[in-house]
């Protein structure tokens, strides 16, 4: 595919989806259950989810494929069903955009859950294989290109770079997470934005920004810092606020309003991508589509 | 004999996350027959919460946080027997049996409580993370821990410490350890809706809590 995320990135602001997980909460996934297991035992409820931010203006969805490599799958014992799982996720993603009529296919890569020395005891090669094998099904079942999302350390973001780039030739966009701190935006390794941003655009990232951990205002606030930090095009997807907890489950309670006044801010500033993460649902991302187009 | 000079290189060790050198300060301390109590309470334990200290105020990040804890654990793993053969037998020792709730893999405040807790002399059973609700009711029985500690750092996982809670009350376990939770996204009402005995914002704050519930002399 030639017209794809790159040549939208350069013609205008992307509109990007909003969080897989808490909308698949809503449809019933269990607290705690496989997200990825879904594309699988209830695809049309993935589909249904990809096709709400579809019609509510996403320029892109991203395959429901985040904890779908065989680390992250490992803790709920289908380590097995990395190709499946993924195959499966990138076919749903397309058939939904065939179904609307519009969207490209991110294939969504998320980190292993574990961590490399000193807090952990992951090696490159373990991390290396597991994103090798998640890259070539995603990659199978038809994606436009790859998304990698909240990754906390930087290393581990560009051995997966590196991981997928050795089996395809797609584009690669990433986004670490960060931490609003005192002393402003680190993840949790404590790499700013700028390291960040550096450090994935070097190993081929076509796009680099910050998702999750922080809903839209503290995103906002680190926008000025990112963008100056980031060598390609910048991507936000800050959460829905922070969650509340009413009946045991998580809710999030910022209006759909308020955070397409703040996303809507920061791709007035310059962010070239912008979506929603953890709480965002399609609501979240209409609002934010109307706020786009009156501005474009 | 004042060993300020000890204590302050054994903050430090701490504070740079130094395992080999905090094993030598430890040793050393047994070694010239300084007060161990002291060695810990104004060096060790001093270096440790300053690394917890740190971490909040977003100076320190995950690696110098675990780094930390290991050079606190490998100190007080030498000292430990030496505590042990001093110790005065009339002093119970309490135990507190740790984890992080089934589906979250979240464990490093957790592990750092339980650092603080040893520490201070207490033992700690740590069950890793993402425990099973019925590991944790196992590990009251098996155990028989003074206190049972839960953490969470996920809203989706929280309502796990509620279920445990309620599984010890259906075993008839529950008048026989205190229950104490804590975690990023909890709240003391939370914790009082859950009917925990206990609730603490950071490691710190579980210390005195567990202090506080296990009785005078600890």
């Amino acid at each position: 595919m030639s017209s794809g995320i790159v040549e939208l990135l350069e013609s205008r602001t992307v509109l990007l989806d909003g969080g897989m997980g808490s909308s698949l909460i809503l449809e019933g996934l269990a607290d705690g259950g496989c997200t990825e297991l879904w594309n699988l035992e209830h695809p049309e409820r993935v589909r249904a989810v990809h096709e709400d931010f579809l019609r509510a203006g996403s320029d892109v969805v991203q395959t429901n494929s985040f904890g779908g490599n065989a680390l992250a799958l490992a803790r709920h014992g289908v380590e097995n069903g990395v190709v499946a799982l993924n195959v499966a996720a990138a076919r749903i993603a397309r058939e939904a955009t065939l179904a609307v009529g519009h969207g490209l296919v991110a294939g969504n890569i998320g980190p292993s859950g574990l961590f490399r020395p000193p807090v952990g005891t992951a090696t490159a090669e373990q991390l290396e294989g597991a994103f090798t094998v998640q890259a070539r099904a995603l990659a199978e079942g038809g994606v436009d290109y790859f998304s990698l999302e909240t990754f906390s350390d930087l290393e581990e973001a560009r051995i997966a770079i590196v991981a997928i780039r050795a089996v395809s030739q797609l584009p690669i966009t990433a986004c670490l997470t960060f931490d609003r701190k005192p002393r402003g935006f680190f993840s949790l390794m404590g790499d700013t934005p700028a390291k960040a941003f550096a450090g994935l655009s070097a190993v081929g990232a076509c796009a680099v920004g910050a998702n999750c951990s922080i809903g839209s205002e503290d995103m906002l606030a680190g926008v000025a810092e990112m963008l100056v930090a980031a060598p390609v095009p910048l991507i936000v997807k800050p959460n829905a606020g922070l969650p509340a907890i009413e009946n045991g489950r998580p809710v999030y309670r910022q209006e759909a309003r308020e955070f397409a006044d703040h996303v809507g801010a920061m791709a007035r500033q310059g962010a070239a991508a912008v979506g929603g993460c953890c709480g965002s649902n399609h609501a979240f991302i209409a609002a934010l589509r109307a706020r786009l187009d009156r501005e474009q | 004999m004042d060993h300020s000079d000890l204590h302050e290189r054994q903050r430090q060790a701490i504070l740079d996350g130094e395992t080999e050198l905090a094993v030598e300060l430890a040793q050393e301390a047994i070694d010239i027959g300084s007060d161990l109590g002291d060695c810990v309470d104004h060096g060790f334990a001093r270096g440790i919460r300053e690394v917890g200290r740190l971490w909040e105020k977003g100076e320190y990040f995950l690696p110098e946080l675990v780094q930390g804890a290991d050079a606190m654990r490998a100190a007080m793993a030498v000292l430990r027997p030496e505590f042990l053969k001093d110790r005065n037998d009339t002093r119970e020792e309490h135990k507190v049996v740790l984890g992080t709730a089934a589906g979250d893999i979240h464990d490093i405040g957790k592990a750092l409580v339980g650092t603080i807790l040893e520490a201070n002399g207490f033992v700690v059973v740590d069950l890793g993370k993402d425990v099973a609700n019925e590991t944790f009711v196992e590990a009251v029985v098996s155990e028989a821990p003074t206190v049972l500690g839960m953490s969470a750092l996920l809203t989706t996982t929280m309502p796990r410490h509620g279920e445990v809670i309620e599984l010890l009350k259906e075993r008839g376990l529950r008048d026989q350890v205190k229950v104490i939770v804590g975690g990023a996204p909890l709240t003391r009402a939370f914790a009082d809706g859950i009917g925990a005995d206990g609730y603490a914002a950071n490691a710190m704050e579980a210390l005195s809590v567990v202090r506080k519930l296990v009785g005078p002399g600890a």
